[in-house]
């Protein structure tokens, strides 16, 4: 055998080199394959709002031509951009505003002060209200709506902001998100503050819930997102423009004898910007939260 | 100041006794050590003095009022925990002025008393900044900071220097010993390490168990030891005991080696021979050891022998040149040996 068909280190970490090169090519592909299947509708959506004839967009869709527009205009936005009238999109978009600050604010508040005393409280039995909330969670949404229906339209909610709100606000997913965040702050820091002279309130407002920014933005964030998207309950607890969110209203625009993809596209892009500004705005500590449960068990 | 008196007192949690009736009286002004192994109830009485226990039987009297029903914030107490517990999302200045926020007092009375406290300890630069800006010694005395800004009657201290290194403890040691000396407040400080104990405190309270051992002052554990237990906890290296039985006016250890009694006991019955290393000399005339390892630290020589079976600890104040396998004749101090009955119960 010749000398130079023995391998050098030099050789061997070339090729070592080309194989990591070639891997790294490989998995570039499938991100970029990924992003594109994620990013293409919403793209599609954004060029199809800014085109003005609906039957073009129809057209359009099943080809390239879907995103790309020669003439683009804001008509459609300025149209669905009304706090009055047949097409009050603004008006909806602002409904659904209101009631997401409502229900998050107040989710955060009651959802937080229940993990809270589930976690530090001395209140008895609070194993067995754990227990309970878990398994509270595993009921599904759709499952207990006939009955609140029922109750709300008997306690004459329906047709309110409050419908939208009240029954959201406390749930089992949350209290058990803050609970398993405040059971894992030091002891030490409750007695502390106990020691200083803080009451259990106290104790929960200016120690234990400025700790708890990631648990607060993960809730804020998901909490948003189902606020934003509820579709089934508004529908039956909604029958005027008085207090119907933009998800609800969006529906419309498909009706049985036409389809105005136009409005539809410009408005669904008015709803997407709030919940896509609430995501980047809590998105670092979402992520830090999401990071940190992982990392500490 | 005040003083604290603990009655009979007891702790169980469930059927599990942990602390038996102890009794015991801090005086006004007195800086008093818990100390005992791990899992003896040192931190779960002083948890039962700060409140954050319940009582399960007995009185615990702060300046003469019983507070065992009372909350922990309205005990008039302070307590210096052994992982600071600051609170993390606020500056030096806003932990050490959050007890004294929650009083009510006006801003400006925060601020002095925050300044007053950070002048003792010399923590002015670093008010504005946050706990995890700190360094562990600089942590430590913040956290005495937000003891000392309330002015409470008596500071507790559980462990508060385990966290640091050796370097630091010896410090901060000092600093809390300097602190006591000039603000004169009652002090109770829990510790395993019996030298923090024999360092600082006016008087050690040993235990084990849920029991106490012995009270008593420094010096006094050290030369008397009320039992086995305090004799081999107090003192580093630990004392040598060697078991065995009087016969004939003296002591014969387990492994067959006569030791001599101390005057006026050579008739007394004992069942442990206890002596500390540094008082065992090398001399002419005594007991045959053989040199197993020497550890010179400079300013003392540290000995490991063989005295028949049993291990025997020197501490040598002389620069001596030995060797291991070395044989050497050792001889006690007599008026500094500790006798014991077969309970461990000291008897002379």
């Amino acid at each position: 055998m010749s000398d130079l068909a023995i391998p050098t280190p030099h050789t061997e970490a070339k090729r070592e080199r080309s194989a990591i090169g070639s891997l790294r090519l490989v998995q570039t592909g499938c991100i970029l394959v990924i992003a594109l299947v994620i990013v293409s509708p919403l793209f599609m959506l954004l060029i199809a709002s800014l085109k003005d004839d609906r039957f073009q967009i129809l057209a359009d869709m099943g080809s390239f031509r879907a995103f790309w527009v020669s003439n683009p205009t804001l008509s459609n936005f300025a149209e669905v951009s009304n706090f009055s009238g047949e097409l009050a999109y603004g008006r909806y978009l602002m409904n659904s505003l209101f009631i997401l600050a409502c229900t998050v604010g107040a989710g955060l508040i009651v959802n937080s002060m229940a993990g809270f005393v589930l976690a530090w409280g001395t209140l008895r039995g609070r194993a067995l209200v754990l227990s309970l909330v878990i398994a509270l969670y595993v009921i599904p949404q759709e499952s207990i709506i006939m009955p609140l229906v029922i109750m709300v339209s008997r306690a004459g909610m329906t047709d309110t902001f409050a419908v939208q709100i009240v029954p959201w606000v406390a749930s089992p997913l949350y209290i058990f998100l803050f609970y398993q965040f405040f059971a894992q702050l030091p002891k030490e820091l409750f007695e502390a503050a106990e020691m200083d002279g803080a009451s259990v309130f106290r104790i929960y407002r200016s120690i234990f819930l400025p700790l708890s920014l990631p648990a607060l933005a993960t809730v804020s964030i998901l909490m948003g997102i189902e606020s934003w998207n509820q579709y089934l309950w508004p529908i039956l607890v909604t029958q005027t423009d008085y207090a119907r969110p933009i998800a609800v209203a969006i529906a419309t625009f498909f009706g049985q004898d036409s389809i105005y993809w136009d409005r539809a596209m410009a408005a669904s892009v008015l709803m997407m910007i709030p919940i896509l500004a609430l995501y980047l705005a809590f998105q670092r500590w979402f992520v830090s939260s999401f990071v940190g449960s992982a990392v500490k068990g | 100041m005040a003083s604290v008196s603990i009655d009979q007192v007891r702790k169980q949690y469930g059927a599990v006794p942990v602390i038996h009736n102890i009794s015991m009286n801090i005086e006004d002004g007195e800086f008093v050590t818990l100390v005992g192994p791990s899992g003896c109830g040192k931190s779960t009485l002083l948890r039962m003095l700060a409140g954050l226990e319940d009582i399960s039987g007995g009185e615990i009297r702060i300046d003469g009022r019983v507070v065992n029903d009372v909350a922990p914030k309205e005990r008039d107490i302070a307590m210096v925990f052994q992982s600071y517990a600051l609170y993390p999302h606020m500056t030096v200045a806003e932990n050490m002025g959050f007890a004294l926020k929650l009083k009510g007092q006006d801003r400006a009375t925060i601020e002095k008393s925050v300044r007053d406290a950070a002048d003792i300890l010399a923590l002015g630069p670093l008010l504005d900044r946050l706990p995890k800006q700190l360094s562990g010694g600089q942590r430590q005395r913040v956290a005495m900071g937000r003891a000392i800004v309330r002015q409470p009657q008596v500071y507790l201290f559980d462990e508060p220097l385990s966290n640091l290194d050796a370097k630091l403890r010896v410090t901060m040691r000092a600093e809390i010993k300097d602190l006591h000396q000039r603000l004169k407040t009652t002090t109770v400080y829990v510790t395993h390490d019996q030298i923090e104990a024999m360092t600082m405190a006016d008087r050690i309270v040993v235990m084990r168990g849920g029991n106490v051992e012995q009270i008593g002052r420094p010096l006094e554990l050290y030369d008397r030891p009320a039992n086995t237990f305090v004799a081999t906890f107090i003192g580093s290296p630990a004392m040598n005991l060697f078991e065995g039985a009087t016969v004939n006016g003296q002591f014969v250890t387990d492994g067959g080696v006569a030791l001599p009694m101390p005057e006026g006991y050579q008739g007394a019955t004992a069942a442990a021979y206890g002596v500390r290393p540094e008082h065992l000399t090398i001399a002419d005339k005594g007991v045959a050891a053989t040199v197993v390892v020497v550890e010179p630290t400079g300013s003392e020589t540290h000995v490991l022998a063989k005295l028949g079976p049993a291990d025997v600890n020197l501490v040598l104040r002389d620069r001596i040149h030995l060797q291991p396998g070395q044989p050497i004749t050792l001889a006690p101090d007599i008026r500094r040996v500790h006798l014991f009955t077969a309970h461990g119960i000291r008897t002379n």
